[in-house]
């Protein structure tokens, strides 16, 4: 953009310069033709030598010196302006790329913080959706548990019941066995034996 | 003591007394007249003016003494041979098993019963079975009745299933009852 403006300049400072040249010519050309008409060739000669006379070398100096003052000025004025430009064009593009590089960045933050809430929620969306599983997963099984442990516990008792009779059978005729005498029994034996008597009888005489 | 069993015989009625009770007594009553008539055998062959009777054992004395017979006469040994064999032979056996040793007199007044109620010359083997704890296990010829303990244990189980049952229950209620309630089964206690 600098190379820009500076050749912007040069191009308006050479039109310029140009234009001034040619508008000297022209002066000179629109004196000359007047007098022309009166005397052609004494007034041409002396308008040479007044050219001559008032363009000389020193005018001439002195207006290069004028035109390289003013181009020098002009140079220096576009100069500033041109620093100035540059100053605010930098200022700008700063304020700009500023701008651009913040929202740039924010966008990029409230994209990446959307989708760092998205991963979060889906984490915390799977996270619950395994709780609850484990949470299922750990009735079903306190369920079966506790129904295995009831079985048990009835299979248990049932056994027990069933075998406590024994238990108890087989403690008292252990424990009162060796205590009963035979002759404590005869009546008991006697009384069974007689209760018995017909179908013993029956059998003896039925025989094998 | 002596009751006496009686046996049909063509000439007379013979009887064994309850001492003679299982069929190894009848055998060894066998061998013992066996021996009777072999030494009276010796005797005559050797022509000896005494009939001298070799010592006879208590059973044979008491079978000898329940049938009025002499050892020393030949017709009355074959007679009481023939009935012994038959008795061996024919007489019906029972077994009874006892939760201990019997004792002679035990046996006796068993065997008085059964010769008295059962059959004049039933035989009886004895046997011990511990486990019955009481009463016995009789075995006939084709039947056996247990008329022991366990048995009974057995028949009335339900009964002590049914009294556990009550007192697990009970005990349930004394155990789940408030610390308030517990005098509760004390006046219970007290009421029955």
């Amino acid at each position: 953009m600098t190379i820009w403006w500076l050749i912007l300049i040069l191009a308006t400072l050479a039109s310029i310069g140009g234009a001034f040249v040619w508008l000297a010519l022209r002066i000179g050309q629109a004196g000359s033709g007047s007098k022309s008409k009166i005397q052609n060739g004494s007034i041409e000669e002396a308008a040479d030598q007044d050219v001559e006379h008032i363009f000389n070398e020193q005018f001439r100096e002195e207006l290069r010196n004028r035109g390289r003052l003013h181009f020098e000025k002009i140079i220096g004025e576009n100069a500033m302006f041109l620093q100035q430009d540059l100053r605010l064009t930098t200022s700008q593009l700063n304020e700009y790329m500023k701008t651009e590089i913040t929202q740039k960045l924010q966008e990029e933050f409230s994209k990446y913080e959307e989708s760092i809430m998205d991963a979060k929620q889906l984490a915390i969306e799977s996270i619950e959706k395994t709780n609850a599983a484990i949470d299922e997963q750990r009735q079903v099984i306190g369920l079966q548990v506790q129904q295995e442990i009831a079985a048990e516990k009835q299979q248990m008792l049932k056994h027990f019941e069933s075998n406590m009779a024994n238990i108890i059978n087989h403690y008292v005729l252990a424990a009162v066995g060796d205590q009963i005498d035979l002759s404590d029994q005869l009546e008991y034996i006697l009384g069974d034996l007689e209760a018995n008597k017909q179908a013993i009888i029956e059998d003896i005489q039925r025989g094998a | 003591m002596a009751h006496e069993t009686a046996a049909e015989t063509p000439q007379k009625t013979f009887g064994l007394p309850v001492l003679v009770a299982s069929p190894v007594d009848v055998g060894r009553l066998i061998r013992e007249l066996e021996v009777i008539d072999g030494a009276l055998l010796q005797v005559k062959l050797q022509k000896d003016s005494q009939d001298r009777l070799p010592k006879t054992s208590h059973l044979m004395d008491q079978t000898a003494q329940l049938n009025k017979l002499d050892l020393s006469n030949d017709h009355d040994r074959k007679q009481l041979q023939e009935f012994l064999v038959l008795v061996k032979q024919k007489a019906p056996i029972l077994h009874i098993s006892f939760s201990a040793d019997p004792t002679t007199a035990f046996i006796e007044k068993i065997m008085a019963w059964l010769r008295r109620e059962i059959h004049p010359s039933v035989l009886l083997t004895i046997g011990l079975q511990p486990n019955i704890g009481a009463g016995c296990v009789v075995r006939s010829t084709n039947k056996y009745f247990d008329f022991s303990l366990r048995k009974d244990f057995e028949t009335k189980r339900d009964l002590l299933l049914g009294t556990l049952g009550a007192a697990e229950v009970t005990a349930a209620r004394t155990a789940s009852a408030p610390v308030a309630n517990a005098p509760a089964p004390v006046a219970q206690g007290a009421a029955t």
